[in-house]
């Protein structure tokens, strides 16, 4: 079967169709005008309704001609062929001129790019569901519609087992203290006391830490109102910078697949800060730099040095 | 001038420890020195503070009754709690009062005589740097400066014992080799928590070391 | 060279001569309940306040004269409450034209170790009581109806029971010296409570 001959006789239909649009277009044009127009002056109100509907009936029926003549001419151009993999734009490859107009051969890569694009995106998207570090619900709801399999089981845990994986950790640090709150539904809010150095109010999301901030052990951890205070920041300069440290901290523990086991890892770096004021920094030996202690807790050895001071 | 001059360096609820200056300044010269150092480690001068301490005598009815040698109730105020006003006996306890209790003690006195000429208090200027506020004050009793006194507070930290290298280190760089060593009523109050009295018993041991102090030269002007 | 010269400022912050003016009555405990609910309607409209406070008096003994009387009172239902120190004067009843108890008066809020603390002046207790009840207000006009406790054992506000059938109640308001005017707004007050309970102005000598 030849590409090119049915191509050729459709041609023809094709210039006559562009024609007939054309035609039917000017005729839709016509009854739009006329109604804009509206009435024209006659002797009596009644020829002039007359003389409306008339003339009006008439450009409809043109419009009714000319449609009927395009829906026969489509008939004849016919469905385009698709034994082309690129449909219509295979038809580019007809092209005799190449040098000139080297459209085709930029379509066919470009295609190629696209699905190369396509293939990737999509391993990266199912590595990056099963390392997950969306943290916030919404985005979570959305994923778990597109792609129900991949949706990670660590963020339906009962609150339940939260409070269990909680209190056992708490059990694990007798100089720290760890008060469970669920202020707003069923997102636990911590209040770790650790000695008598500081106070940080860590906000979780099901077992995944979501937030947390550090303060003086003498500082309010509550609001005007009563309620624990997630938001407003340390007065002190060393807190606010060991608050910075601990969302640093929040980012290096992952492991979504065991949270608990994160939370344990957080809770024992934070517990590291019970020298806060007592252990000098491990590389310059001094207890202070820039009026601030070492507030940098390493991540595997747990050793203090000063934020300018770690490697 | 027979007087030495003394830093009495104040941490939160440490006690003030004595250091002699280098002689031949006086105590206002040796204060400006201390404020330029202060200025030129970075910290910023935040307004004046002020302590002082009226003295009473617990009067002779008292005595009679109590059958204790005589004893001295000290009302101390604070700038740094301008509504409370802080009544101690030496190695006694120590009452945190509102400002009604100066009332109360006028009413009192004819049991409680204020001794006027022993009014002590310190003046002087307010620093911070980072989380230490320092207080850098002239002691002065009567119409004389009596000595310098040096109070650092590290304000994050609320257990004296936690801090005190750090304090150590950062006095150093203002005071250099006169900074004491550690206290020795470090174990009264080991895990304590600190107050606002703990300050002012610093303040009264200061006070009654100044006294004291001055007694001695000052005997043959009298 | 020499520090500028102490400051000779009168140290006392604090509020000089305050006078607390005072009428007193009593009602039985059967008649309680109605005299409540007329202080309800009379006062500031306000959740009517209940407390238990434990009040000791303390004295210190001169030589000569009366006694130093302090009292000392801190709340059993809220434990963090500062304590209350105060200091009466001694009253005056004579002038007619008052028509209220007029006596010097000052309140100290104070800090927990007070007991310790008198007793390092040489103050020693002399008596303590319990007393439960409800205060009103109705501007600067305070109304208190107790009932007064006595302790069974010395210290323990545990184990009381009650001295009377009847309530003390108390209408009392604090002005500077002077301002003999407010008795006269207590007398009406204590006109608009009659007959539940007769407010007047009672010497304690005269009771002694």
């Amino acid at each position: 079967m030849a590409d090119v001959v049915s191509v050729g006789v459709n041609l023809e239909a094709f210039s006559q169709a562009i024609s007939a649009i054309q035609a039917l277009r000017s005729s839709v044009t016509r009854v739009f005008d006329s109604l804009k127009d509206g009435m024209k002056n006659k002797e009596t109100l009644e020829g002039r309704e007359k003389a409306f509907v008339s003339e009006f009936q008439d450009i409809l029926q043109s419009v009714n001609r000319d449609l009927n003549e395009l829906e026969r001419l489509s008939n004849l151009v016919g469905r385009p062929s698709e034994s082309h993999p690129l449909h219509n734009s295979g038809l580019l490859s007809l092209d005799p001129v190449q040098d000139k107009t080297p459209l085709y051969s930029q379509l066919l890569q470009a295609y190629k790019w696209s699905n190369k694009l396509q293939y990737h995106a999509g391993l990266a998207s199912s590595l990056l569901n099963q390392q997950s570090l969306k943290r916030s619900a919404n985005q979570m709801g959305a994923s778990a519609k597109r792609r129900p399999k991949v949706q990670p089981s660590t963020l339906v845990i009962p609150p339940q087992y939260v409070d269990d994986v909680i209190s056992r950790i708490g059990r694990m640090f007798p100089d720290m203290s760890i008060e469970l709150f669920r202020p707003n539904g069923t997102s636990a809010v911590l209040l770790v006391t650790l000695g008598k150095v500081l106070k940080a109010i860590v906000v979780m999301r099901s077992l995944f830490i979501d937030r947390t901030i550090v303060r003086a052990f003498n500082e309010n951890v509550y609001s005007e109102d009563g309620k624990i205070d997630i938001w407003s920041r340390s007065n002190y300069q060393v807190f606010q910078k060991v608050t910075d440290h601990a969302t640093t901290a929040l980012l290096h523990y992952q492991l979504p697949q065991m949270p608990d086991v994160v939370v344990r890892s957080f809770m024992t770096w934070l517990r590291s800060y019970i020298k806060l004021f007592q252990a000098p920094c491990q590389r310059c030996g001094k207890y202070l730099q820039d009026g601030l202690p070492p507030t940098w807790r390493d991540f595997r050895t747990l050793e203090a040095f000063h934020d300018t001071c770690r490697q | 001038m027979l007087l030495t001059f003394l830093f009495f360096p104040i941490f939160k609820w440490l006690q003030c420890v004595t250091v002699p200056v280098a002689e031949g300044k006086s105590v206002q010269q040796t204060v400006e020195m201390l404020n330029k150092k202060l200025e030129q480690l970075g910290a910023v001068k935040q307004g004046n503070f002020y302590v002082d301490c009226e003295t009473y005598h617990a009067g002779a009815p008292a005595i009679a009754n109590s059958g204790q040698s005589q004893k001295f109730l000290y009302v101390m105020h604070n700038s740094e709690a301008p509504l409370s006003c802080f009544a101690l006996f030496e190695n006694g306890p120590c009452l945190v009062a509102d400002p009604n209790f100066d009332v109360l003690m006028v009413k009192l006195k004819s049991y409680f005589q204020n001794a006027k000429g022993n009014k002590v208090e310190s003046r002087g200027a307010r620093y911070q740097y980072c989380d230490f506020l320092v207080k850098l004050g002239t002691i002065t009793m009567g119409s004389s400066a009596r000595g310098i006194s040096v109070e650092v507070e590290y304000c994050p930290c609320i257990v004296a014992n936690d801090s005190w290298n750090l304090m150590m280190e950062f006095m150093q760089s203002f005071l250099s080799s006169h900074v004491p060593g550690a206290p020795a009523v470090f174990g009264v109050k080991p895990d304590g928590i600190y107050s606002p009295s703990d300050t002012m018993v610093q303040y009264l041991e200061l006070f009654n070391k100044v006294r004291k102090q001055q007694a001695t030269p000052s005997t043959g002007m009298r | 060279m020499e520090a500028p010269p102490v400051t000779v400022l009168p140290v006392s912050g604090g509020t000089i001569n305050m006078m607390e003016y005072l009428l007193q009555g009593s009602v039985l405990d059967q008649s309680l309940e109605s005299l409540l609910h007329r202080l309800r309607g009379l006062c500031d409209n306000m959740e009517p306040d209940t407390f238990v406070d434990h009040e000791m008096v303390f004295l210190l003994k001169g030589q000569q004269g009366s006694p130093f009387i302090l009292r000392a009172r801190h709340s059993l239902d809220r434990p963090n409450a500062p304590w209350h120190l105060r200091y009466l004067g001694q009253p005056e009843v004579g002038d007619k034209s008052r028509h209220a108890l007029v006596r010097n008066c000052v309140d100290v809020a104070v800090s927990h170790n007070l007991t310790e603390f008198l007793s390092e002046m040489g103050f020693r207790m002399d008596h303590e009581f319990v007393a439960k009840g409800h205060i009103f207000r109705k501007g600067a006009l305070k109304v208190v109806v107790c009932k007064l406790y006595r302790l069974l054992l010395p210290g323990n506000t545990e184990s009381t029971e009650n001295l009377s059938l009847s309530n003390l109640v108390e209408l009392s308001m604090l002005a500077p010296a002077g301002q003999d005017t407010v008795s006269d707004d207590m007398r009406n007050f204590a006109e608009q409570l009659k007959p539940l309970v007769h407010l007047e102005k009672i010497d304690p000598k005269r009771l002694m």
